[in-house]
């Protein structure tokens, strides 16, 4: 024989366990744990909740959607250590677009919880159309750190337009919606359903990363005001045993 | 010497002008054409080739088709003039240019073509005395400011001190919309007014003529106006013009309209702003007082809104949202002392609550918290305000909504039962 083929080296069968040689991507993630975020990411401040976004926070450029299963659910509990940080620096106002029905944002307890007045600006858009509209000149303002947005109808591709500009832009969207969007498709990379009266749970049921096991809990309350209610549970449990209301009770026996 | 002509559209010439003074005070327009004495300023603008790509290629105006440039200004419009009429250019500037591009040459030019004489170089050959006798010394002038013999002296342009334009529309308009064409060129003219004046339009105003007297018999009036400001001073376009485009979408037209003038109200002097070499100072995007405007323009200034605390006992008078266009600097803010146990969401109405067995009930039975918080007394200052508000603030837990914010107004003396009211929401 003259002629030699030349020869391969061919494993014996492709291992594709072996996932280390995956490239360091965002969007490239093993299915058994977190990836990575896309950019910087915003510390949420609530240390378990951390631990099961990717990258360790809230992402700092693009939507974030927010599930709520009432209105007016945990939004500003869930938001407001990153937001009050958010205000620390430099910078414009956090843009909040719509809000609940029939509710205002009360401002003395946001800036007793860490977001001052002088970094609030409500925009009352009257229907879905001028909401999403007003987001989007939110986030393409160099000055706003943040936008809320209460959204309760918007469809996919309005949303995916919304994350595309949050994401040109590098700030974060927040869009609080109610929890029967969790059928409908969406964009946001991140998607979390708020839900719980007396503690508050998050499940992260889109992430890049592996489907969770159970929610989060979190404290629901402000830490003074669970300090206070711990106070009164801890008075009235041996109140309760001797059946003597306090004086000033009396009208409102439990 | 370094002199530019330029041929601006017939409609635009104030506007060029305009546009040209940003780049030297010695501007002048001779026979329709723009002329522009850039000698002394072409080293800050970095050279000939530099100056004209930023002259030649506003953003706004319609753009100016031929230009021509030379040591004078003579012969510069002689270049252009053969520009414009498609003539090649002589292989000799300025000896070989045809006596027609000579202004000053046009009554002798019969003459002149008669004894053979066609070019700037032939006239200069002829005996002076003889050629002022025979036609005049206006000419040997001119031919000596031609070769730059003589000083030239032309009458420079000014610039007016307000921006007042009135352009006929190029066809009646019926709805506001239909005026912005216009009302772009406008735009275009009024950004080279203000750069060449080094000026930022704070207020403007657009005024359009009714093209019928009356309507239906009524009688119109005249003209009808749209004022526009802007917080800031600016001489940026594009703002201004997406806040006209807002307002005329939401303004009817009493008529159609046949002519479109813009006017400003209040500039002033705008100081450069400072560039940064920071990357993190180059934030991309506009700035808060255009997002303001804007959405203010669409939405209506109502609805875009800042908080101001009020120091008040009272919640629903603890803070007051007011327009941010018009809201100046926050005062020093007065915290509550107990602010951190208030909830984060008010309701716009304290609702009443239905009662059951003496309890108050909110979509099921509440489990009162806490005990009560007692606020006493109508602020008198309030003049408005129910005589008095004395009230029970409760904390109250309800299994559906979480944790709620209720308060029982006390009776006044022998005024049948206390009655519930739901005011917050803790989230």
């Amino acid at each position: 024989m003259l002629f030699k083929y030349p020869v391969f080296a061919v494993p014996s069968r492709l291992h594709l366990a072996d996932t280390s040689a995956l490239p360091e991507r965002p969007d490239v993630w093993r299915g058994d744990a977190l990836g990575l975020a896309g950019s910087a990411v915003l510390p949420s401040g609530h240390a378990a909740l951390d631990a099961e976004l990717p990258g360790g926070g809230w992402p700092a450029a693009g939507l974030t959607e927010l599930l709520q299963t009432r209105a007016a659910c945990h939004d500003w509990r869930v938001l407001m250590p990153a937001l009050a940080r958010l205000a620390g620096q430099a910078g414009g106002p956090v843009v909040l677009v719509g809000g609940p029905d029939g509710l205002q944002p009360f401002v003395p307890a946001l800036a007793a919880q860490g977001l001052p007045p002088s970094r609030l600006l409500w925009v009352q858009a009257p229907d879905a159309k001028a909401r999403l509209w007003a987001a989007e000149q939110a986030l393409r303002c160099a000055d706003v750190p943040a936008v809320l947005a209460w959204l309760p109808q918007a469809r996919p591709e309005l949303l995916r337009r919304l994350h595309l500009v949050a994401m040109d832009h590098g700030r974060p969207l927040f869009a609080f919606r109610p929890a029967a969007a969790q059928q409908e498709g969406s964009p946001a990379p991140l998607r979390l359903l708020l839900d719980g009266s007396d503690a508050l749970q998050v499940q992260v049921f889109k992430r890049r990363g592996p489907p969770m096991a159970a929610p989060v809990t979190l404290a629901a309350h402000a830490p003074s005001l669970a300090a206070l209610a711990q106070r009164r549970a801890q008075r009235l449990a041996p109140a309760a045993a001797a059946e003597a209301p306090h004086v000033l009770d009396r009208a409102v026996t439990a | 010497m370094c002199w530019i002509a330029l041929s601006p559209p017939e409609d635009q010439q104030a506007a060029w002008c305009w546009q040209a003074l940003q780049f030297t005070p010695r501007v002048a327009l001779e026979q329709g054409c723009v002329l522009l004495d850039v000698s002394v300023s072409l080293r800050l603008w970095g050279g000939l080739r530099a100056l004209l790509a930023q002259l030649l290629r506003p953003a706004l105006l319609p753009a100016c088709q031929v230009w021509a440039q030379a040591p004078t200004a003579r012969v510069a419009l002689a270049l252009l003039r053969l520009k414009m009429g498609d003539r090649p250019r002589p292989a000799r500037v300025p000896d070989g240019l045809p006596l027609d591009t000579l202004a000053a040459a046009q009554p002798a030019l019969a003459v002149l073509e008669r004894i053979g004489c066609r070019d700037w170089g032939s006239l200069r050959a002829l005996p002076r005395a003889g050629v002022a006798r025979r036609f005049g010394a206006a000419l040997l002038d001119a031919l000596d400011m031609a070769y730059g013999e003589r000083p030239e002296a032309f009458v420079w342009c000014q610039l007016p001190p307000v921006f007042d334009q009135n352009l006929e529309l190029p066809a009646l308009a019926d709805n506001a919309p239909e005026l912005m064409w216009t009302a772009q060129r406008l735009l275009g003219a009024l950004q080279a007014w203000l750069r060449a004046g080094q000026r930022g339009v704070l207020s403007l105003a657009l005024e359009w003529t009714y093209d019928l007297r009356r309507q239906d018999g009524v009688l119109l009036p005249p003209t009808a106006s749209l004022p526009v400001r802007t917080s800031q001073a600016t001489q940026d376009m594009a703002h201004i013009r997406r806040l006209l485009a807002e307002q005329l979408e939401r303004t009817p037209l009493a008529a159609p309209a046949n002519h479109l003038r813009l006017r400003t109200l209040q500039t002033e002097v705008l100081a450069g702003r400072n560039a940064s070499l920071l990357p993190e100072d180059q934030a991309k995007g506009e700035r808060l007082h255009e997002l303001v405007e804007r959405l203010g323009a669409r939405l209506g200034a109502d609805r875009v809104l800042v908080p101001r605390l009020v120091a008040d006992h009272r919640p629903e008078c603890m803070q007051r949202w007011v327009p941010a266009h018009a809201a100046g600097a926050p005062g020093a803010p007065t915290l509550p002392a107990n602010a951190a146990l208030q909830p984060a969401w008010l309701l716009r109405e304290p609702l009443p609550l239905a009662m059951d067995a003496g309890q108050p009930v909110f979509h099921g039975r509440l489990q009162l918290l806490a005990r009560p918080h007692r606020l006493d007394g109508a602020g008198w200052w309030d003049l408005g305000a129910p005589k008095f508000a004395s009230r029970d603030y409760r904390l109250a837990f309800s299994e559906g909504w979480g944790l709620l914010w209720l308060y029982q107004e006390l009776p006044r003396s022998g005024q049948g039962e206390p009655r519930w009211f739901l005011q917050g929401a803790y989230a």
